[in-house]
C-alpha cells in the first residue's frame, strides 16, 4: 500500500517537473476554450438562432454553424493525442533510459506498479477536466439565492458545516487528533442528516441554485468523459509497455486511440437498417457523446464499452510487464 | 545467504547462463568476475528479479526470488549496471521515494535518508537534480538507494565502472566498510578491485562457472600466479 502510494504520488509529480504536463495541458485548454467561447456566442445569440444542447457543442458533436464542426472535429482528433501525451511516457520512459529495472526489482508487484500509473495519469487527466468546471457556472448561468430559512434540520447542516471547518482548521494548526476527529465526524453526521432532512422534510430551502439550462446533461457529459478518457488512457498505458520510445509510444497510442474515434466519421457510409451501423455505432465515441451524454441520457451500452476495455487493457498491461521478465 | 542451483536462461535459442550453482556464505564479500557476455549481468538480474530463470532455482536468506518475490527482493539491495535513474528529481526526493517504494515508514525513511546520504557521501548534493550529478555522484546515489533498506544482501553490478581513480578508491573503501555488514555479490573488470576487496571469487565464463572459492584458495590452485594470469587462463584467451 506504502509503496503504491509512493509510486502514486512520484508519477503525478513527474508531470509537473518535465514539460510534457503543460505541453498536454496548454494543447488542452486551448482546445476547449474555443469550444467555450463558440457555445457562449450560441447561447447569447440573438432571435430564433441559438443551440439546443450547449453540451454537444462543448464536447465537439454540434455541427450547426460550420465553426462547431471544424471545433468539434479538431476536438475529437486532438483528444487521443492529448489522452496518448499523458500516457506515453509512463512506462516507455522507463524502459528506454533502463529505470524500470529499478522500479520492476523493488518489493512491489507488477499489477500494483500498473496500478499507481493508471490512478496517476488518470489523476492528471481529471485535473485537465477539472479546469473546465470554471466554464460550467457561466454555461448553465447558476443563480444562487440565499433565503433565511431556519428550520431545526436547516440549523443543523449549518453547524454540520461549521464544525467541518473548525476540523479542518484544527487539522492544520495541528491540534490534538482526539478533537480533529470529534469535530469532524460530529460535523459530517450533523451535515448529512441536517441537509437531507431539510431537502426532503422542509418547504422552503435557505438557499437555492438555480441554472439557465437543464443541468443534467451536464452531469451526464462529465460522467462520459471520465469514462471514456480511462479509456483512452488504459490504451495508451498499454501501448507504453510495448515500446521503448515515448515518440513511438505516442503515435501507436493516437492510433489505437482513433480507432474509438475515427468510426463517427464514417458512419454515414452504412446503412441504418445493416448489421454493421450499430456496430459501427457501438465503437464510435465521438457519436455516444453527441447521441446520449450531452443529451442527457445514460446509455449503459458505451459504459460497459468504456469500463471493459479499460479493465482488459490494465489486465494486459501487468501481463506485457510479466513478459518482460522471461524474454 | 544467496543459494543459486542449476541456474539457465535462454535468451530466445542462444542460453546466456548454462546450469550455474554456487552459494553464498553470510557475511562475505564475493566477486563476480568473467569477460564481457559471461553472463553476469544476466545472473545479477535474475537474482535481483527483474528476469526469471528458464529453469533452476535462487534462494535469498531462504526465499525462492521466482515464488515468494517480494520477500526475496526486500532482502536484496540490488544496484543494476549503468546506474538508472530518475534525471528530473532531486537526491533526496528519488531516495525518499524510493524508500517508500521500499516500503519503510516515515520515521524509518528519514532515518535511513540521513544514514545513507551521510554513509555515501551525498550531504553536499542533496538537493541537486539527479540528471545534473556527475558519474561518480550518480553510482554514489545508486549504491545509497541499494542501501536505503538495510537490506542483508547487496548485488551491485559494475559499482566502479567508469569512474575516476580517486572515485574507484573511495567506492572501494566504501564497499570494504559495507562488506562488514551485509552479505555482498559484486561483479566488476578490475581485478585488483577484487584482490582489495572481496573475500572470495565466482569466476563465470560463457555463462559456466569455471573456478569458485576463498580469493587464497583460488591462488593456491593455480601455483600462486596473478590473479590476472588466472583469470586470462580460465577464460581461454591465453594466446592475448
Amino acid at each position: 500500500m506504502r509503496a503504491t502510494l509512493s509510486l502514486i504520488r512520484r508519477e503525478l509529480a513527474a508531470y509537473f517537473l518535465g514539460p510534457i504536463g503543460y505541453v498536454a495541458l496548454f494543447s488542452f485548454l486551448v482546445l476547449n476554450g474555443l469550444l467555450f467561447f463558440l457555445v457562449v456566442g450560441l447561447l447569447t445569440e440573438k432571435g430564433p438562432r441559438g443551440v439546443e444542447y450547449p453540451m454537444q457543442v462543448m464536447l465537439g458533436g454540434a455541427d450547426d454553424p460550420e465553426w462547431a464542426l471544424v471545433a468539434g472535429v479538431l476536438f475529437w482528433g486532438l483528444f487521443p493525442a492529448v489522452t496518448g501525451i499523458i500516457t506515453s511516457r509512463l512506462i516507455a520512459e522507463e524502459r528506454g533510459t533502463g529505470t524500470l529495472e529499478t522500479l520492476l526489482t523493488a518489493p512491489i508487484r507488477d499489477w500494483q506498479v500498473v496500478l499507481a500509473k493508471f490512478i496517476a495519469c488518470f489523476g492528471f487527466y481529471l485535473l485537465m477536466w477539472t479546469v473546465t468546471l470554471l466554464y460550467v457556472p457561466i454555461l448553465a448561468n447558476l443563480h444562487a439565492q440565499w433565503r433565511p430559512v431556519f428550520t431545526p434540520f436547516s440549523v443543523a447542516l449549518l453547524v454540520g458545516i461549521a464544525f467541518i471547518i473548525f476540523a479542518k482548521l484544527a487539522f492544520w494548526y495541528e491540534l490534538s487528533s482526539g478533537l480533529v476527529l470529534f469535530l469532524g465526524l460530529m460535523g459530517w453526521g450533523l451535515a448529512i442528516a441536517g441537509g437531507y432532512l431539510h431537502y426532503t422534510k422542509d418547504e422552503q430551502y435557505f438557499l437555492e441554485v438555480k441554472s439557465g439550462i437543464d443541468f443534467f446533461p451536464v452531469l451526464t457529459s462529465y460522467l462520459g468523459i471520465v469514462l471514456a478518457g480511462a479509456m483512452f488512457l488504459a490504451l495508451g498505458l498499454l501501448v507504453s509497455s510495448w515500446v521503448k520510445s515515448q515518440l513511438v509510444a505516442w503515435m501507436l497510442s493516437l492510433l489505437l486511440g482513433l480507432c474509438f474515434v475515427l468510426p463517427a466519421a464514417l458512419r454515414w457510409q452504412f446503412d441504418t437498417g445493416s448489421v454493421i451501423d450499430p456496430l459501427v455505432y457501438y465503437i464510435s465515441v465521438p457519436e455516444h457523446f453527441r447521441r446520449d451524454f450531452t443529451r442527457g441520457v445514460i446509455d449503459t451500452r458505451p459504459l460497459v464499452l468504456y469500463v471493459s476495455v479499460t479493465l482488459c487493457c490494465l489486465f494486459l498491461t501487468v501481463r506485457s510487464l510479466e513478459a518482460r521478465r522471461l524474454r | 545467504m544467496i543459494e543459486v542451483k542449476h541456474l539457465t536462461k535462454y535468451y530466445g535459442e542462444y542460453p546466456a547462463v548454462r546450469d550455474v550453482s554456487f552459494f553464498v556464505e553470510k557475511g562475505r564479500v564475493v566477486g563476480f568476475l568473467g569477460p564481457n557476455g559471461a553472463g553476469k549481468s544476466t545472473t545479477m538480474r535474475i537474482l535481483a528479479g527483474f528476469l526469471t530463470a528458464s529453469s533452476g532455482q535462487v534462494r535469498i536468506d531462504g526465499h525462492d526470488v521466482f515464488w515468494d518475490p517480494l520477500a526475496a527482493r526486500r532482502r536484496i539491495g540490488y544496484m543494476p549496471e549503468n546506474c538508472p535513474l530518475y534525471g528530473d528529481m532531486r537526491v533526496e526526493e528519488y531516495l525518499w521515494f524510493r524508500g517508500g517504494l521500499k516500503g519503510l515508514s516515515r520515521r524509518e525513511r528519514k532515518q535511513r535518508l540521513g544514514y545513507v546520504t551521510e554513509r555515501c557521501w551525498l550531504t553536499d548534493v542533496r538537493r541537486q537534480l539527479i540528471g545534473t550529478l556527475s558519474k561518480g555522484y550518480r553510482q554514489r546515489v545508486g549504491l545509497a538507494d541499494a542501501l536505503l533498506a538495510d537490506p542483508p544482501v547487496l548485488i551491485l553490478d559494475e559499482p566502479t565502472a567508469g569512474l575516476d581513480p580517486a572515485q574507484i578508491r573511495e567506492t572501494r573503501k566504501l564497499i570494504r566498510e559495507l562488506g562488514q555488514m551485509h552479505t555482498m555479490l559484486l561483479s566488476t573488470h578490475i581485478l585488483s578491485e577484487v584482490e582489495a576487496t572481496c573475500d572470495s571469487v565466482i569466476v563465470i565464463y560463457q555463462g559456466q562457472v569455471v573456478e569458485e572459492g576463498a580469493l587464497a584458495a583460488v591462488r593456491d590452485r593455480h601455483g600462486n600466479q596473478p590473479l590476472e594470469d588466472i583469470f586470462v587462463r580460465l577464460t581461454g584467451q591465453e594466446g592475448i
